[in-house]
Order: C-alpha cells, then structure tokens, then sequence
C-alpha cells in the first residue's frame, strides 16, 4: 500500500520512502523527478496550506514557493532524519505560517476563526477549528487528548499562532502552553503509533 | 538544557510556533546536542501527521507547468538559496465579490478573470527566468525558412533573446523564445495532443493587468510547430496557449483553461 508516496508495509518491515528517494535524485538537479514529487505531494500540501490560509490565489502563491523551495534546497534533506513526506510537509507548513502572520492574512484569519468578535468565548475556539478536520487516524487521535493540549495544538497548526499568542488567546502563562505543546506532541505520537 | 526542556523547544519548533528568542535558543542547544536530533525528527513526522486532517485538493493545473518551466532555470543548492530567495509578493488582491448563484455566462467571466489574475502574480512576482540560448531548430526547419524560423535567428541573436520550456499536461512540451528589445516571440511545441477539427490552439500574450492580446492560432499536426505571434510582446507579458473552436475564440479572450503558461519576466 502506498500513501503519499509512502509505502505502508503490512508484515511490518521499515517502510519504503520514495519521496526521500525522489528527493535525492532532485538535489542531483533531476527535473523527471521533481515533477513525479510535485504529482505526488502537491495535493497533500495544497490541503494543508488552504486549511491554514484559506484564500485560495495566495495559498497558490505559498504553493508555489514551497515547491521551488523544495527545487533549491533539495540536497539540505538527510534521509536518516525523517522520511520525504515529512520534510516537504514541514515546509509547507513553515510556509503558510509565515504567510498568515503577514498583517493583512492573519486579521482575516482573525475575523475567520472568531477572535476580533468579542462575543465568542475562549472555549469555542478550538472547537470551530476541529470542525473542519477529517483524517481519521489523526482525529481519532487528537480525540483522546486533554482539551487543553488539543486547543494548544489545533491553534499552533491550523491557526499558525505562536505559543506567546495562543497564551494570551487562551490566558495561560506561557510556560503551561509549552508543556501542553509537548505533553500533546507525545501523546498524540503515541496513539498514532508515529515513528520517525 | 536538560533533555526535557529541549522537548518544549522541539514540540514548539515543530509546530512553528517558537518566539525569535526561543527558536535561537533551539538551534543553539540542537547544535551544542547532535544527539538530540531524534526528538526533533520524531517531533517533525507527528506534526506532518496532522497534515493529513487537511483533505487533498489539487492545485491548479497550469501552476504545475509554471513550476517545470521556473526550475529549469532556477539554480540549486546553498549558492542558489542565499541569492535568489523569492522576490517579495505583490500585496494580494482581494476577492472579487461574486453572486451566490451566477449564470453561466458569468461562472465563465469568473473564471476567466481569475486565470487572468493568477497569471499577473506570477509575472510579477518570484524568480527570473535567466536568459539561456535558443535551442536547436530541425534541419527540416532551416531548408524551409518560414518567418517563425527567422525571427527564432533573430531572437537568438538578439542580446536580449530568452526561452523557456515548460511540459504540458496533456503531453508534449512547449517553448517560447522572445525578446524584448524584438518584440517577437516564437513558440515551438512538440508531441502537443492533436486537436479535433473543431478545434484549435490559440496563442496569447497575457498582459501586466490580465488582459489577453490573441497570437493567433495553430494545429498541432506534424508532431511539432513553430509558430510566430502575431503582434508584439510587452514587457511582463506571459505567453499562454489554450484550445479554443477552429478559428479562434470569436470573443477575443481565452475561453478555457491555458494549457501552457510561460511567464517572460
């Protein structure tokens, strides 16, 4: 089975990465298998920056920088430090968060998830943001965190606020959103079953 | 440092979420514990994981070609990232307002403005095309020295002379060749997917505020074309072709989606 370019095993060997293999023959400057990773993973990383941006002309932008990002720095990805998937995933992310806290992005992602509206509570707000998800093994997941761990996550990732900001979103010291951060990472790799 | 106050850093880290001071703190400890690198990793694959949450949705098709055509010229490596890091983007435009229920006419007018506008980002914005040769023209070609082959010799010679090739979806590549100081572009395909009889292709040249200028039309018959615009190029201009009804678009705009998308600046 594969997924993502990932090859999920099912007798429970090591998993075949050809995304970091792709990855490698692009730092040798292979522009076949650039365009096989961009077929592979764009749709994944589109998601993921649509579900952080949701404009749709700059999340194309933040797409397009990922990728040549991707192009250029190819030969910075170490193969025994995580899989391909992983690595592009990480700069997409990167990338969309940078974007949605440029000015203007993040006070419509302000207005979008409710926080320039007074009237919605605290509590409500991871709660608007897990209404969108849908992976099932992650949301089964996440499911069985504490609510606090899992408001400190959803608004990291998919609100792309700095601890800093989700501690006075959430009007908690700092250092608890930290813990919370960690505390919830481990979990939710244990109950994944996540390995690296 | 301990290891478990690393853990907070690395967790934060992953999820992009660090202040400027703690994420300097990271890389200090991370670089003072290699053997650290684990936690960081194991940290980079579970927040990936959340990746998957978001549902797939496919990018547009003519940033792919975009994206072909940019890295061909784009150089890689530690030289590359310090001197070309994308230019700043154009401030966004914000959303057209559109009708909650548009005709069909008007679904088409949207649409259209929106290829038109994605395209007027992508000129403006991110890494230059950087000028290479004109590629080598069929011996075919030269024995039968069409004006398309003799503008291609002149924007070869040209100091300014540029190309860039981008792959279509469909099949076969696409090459244009321009420029500026000119004002010529030649377009060469191959393998382009033939199209039926009532159809063709049309050439545009896309302008800074996203109007489209016709280029005039082709088919792609023998395998291999090499068509002159006609009309001139303007500088920022982008080069795209889609397949309209045979004789062109009889609204002197594109009607479908660009199958080949070639920004020249």
């Amino acid at each position: 089975m594969v997924i993502d370019g990932v090859e999920v095993p099912e007798d429970g060997a090591p998993p075949v990465d050809h995304v970091g293999e792709l990855l490698q023959r692009v730092a040798q400057g292979d522009q076949n298998a650039f365009a096989r990773l961009y077929d592979m993973l764009s749709p994944r990383a589109f998601g993921l920056i649509l579900r952080v941006l949701v404009d749709r002309s700059q999340s194309e932008e933040v797409l397009q920088e990922v990728f040549l990002e991707v192009w250029q720095s190819a030969e910075r990805f170490a193969p025994n430090r995580g899989q391909g998937r992983s690595w592009v995933l990480t700069i997409a992310h990167r990338r969309a968060v940078d974007r949605v806290r440029s000015a203007q992005s993040s006070a419509d992602r302000d207005v979008r998830i409710g926080f320039r509206d007074l009237d919605v509570a605290h509590d409500g707000v991871a709660e608007q943001v897990e209404l969108r998800i849908e992976g099932e093994k992650v949301t089964t997941a996440l499911a069985t965190l504490p609510e606090a761990q899992r408001e400190a996550l959803t608004l990291a990732y998919y609100g792309g606020y700095s601890q800093s900001e989700i501690a006075a979103l959430v009007g908690a010291p700092l250092g608890t959103i930290k813990t919370r951060m960690r505390d919830g990472l481990s979990r939710l790799r244990t109950e994944m079953g996540v390995t690296s | 440092m301990n290891k478990e106050e690393f853990a907070e850093l690395s967790a934060g880290y992953a999820l992009n979420a660090l202040s400027p001071e703690d994420l300097a703190a990271f890389e200090m400890t991370l670089a003072e514990h290699p053997e650290w690198s684990g936690v960081v990793a194991a940290d980079a694959a579970t927040v990936a994981a959340l990746a998957d949450t978001a549902p797939s949705t496919a990018p547009p098709l003519t940033l792919r070609s975009t994206l072909l055509s940019k890295i061909a010229t784009t150089p890689q490596g530690e030289a590359a990232l310090t001197e070309s890091q994308p230019a700043e983007l154009a401030e966004p435009e914000p959303e057209p307002y559109r009708d909650p229920s548009p005709t069909t006419t008007t679904i088409q007018a949207v649409s259209r403005r929106n290829w038109t506008r994605g395209l007027f980002g992508l000129a403006a914005s991110l890494v230059l095309l950087v000028g290479i040769g004109v590629g080598a023209v069929s011996l075919n070609e030269m024995l039968n020295r069409s004006d398309a082959v003799i503008a291609l010799d002149q924007i070869e010679d040209a100091p300014d002379g540029q190309s860039a090739t981008v792959d279509v979806i469909d099949g076969g590549t696409a090459t244009a060749h321009w420029s500026e100081s000119l004002g010529k572009v030649v377009l060469v395909s191959n393998g382009l997917p033939e199209v039926t009889s009532d159809e063709t292709y049309e050439m545009w040249f896309v302008r800074d505020d996203g109007t489209a200028v016709s280029g005039g039309t082709f088919a792609a018959t023998a395998g291999s074309t090499t068509e002159l615009l006609d009309g001139a190029l303007e500088p920022g201009d982008t080069i795209a072709v889609t397949v309209e009804q045979a004789g062109g678009s009889t609204t002197g705009a594109p009607t479908t989606e660009p199958i080949v998308v070639i920004p020249t600046a």
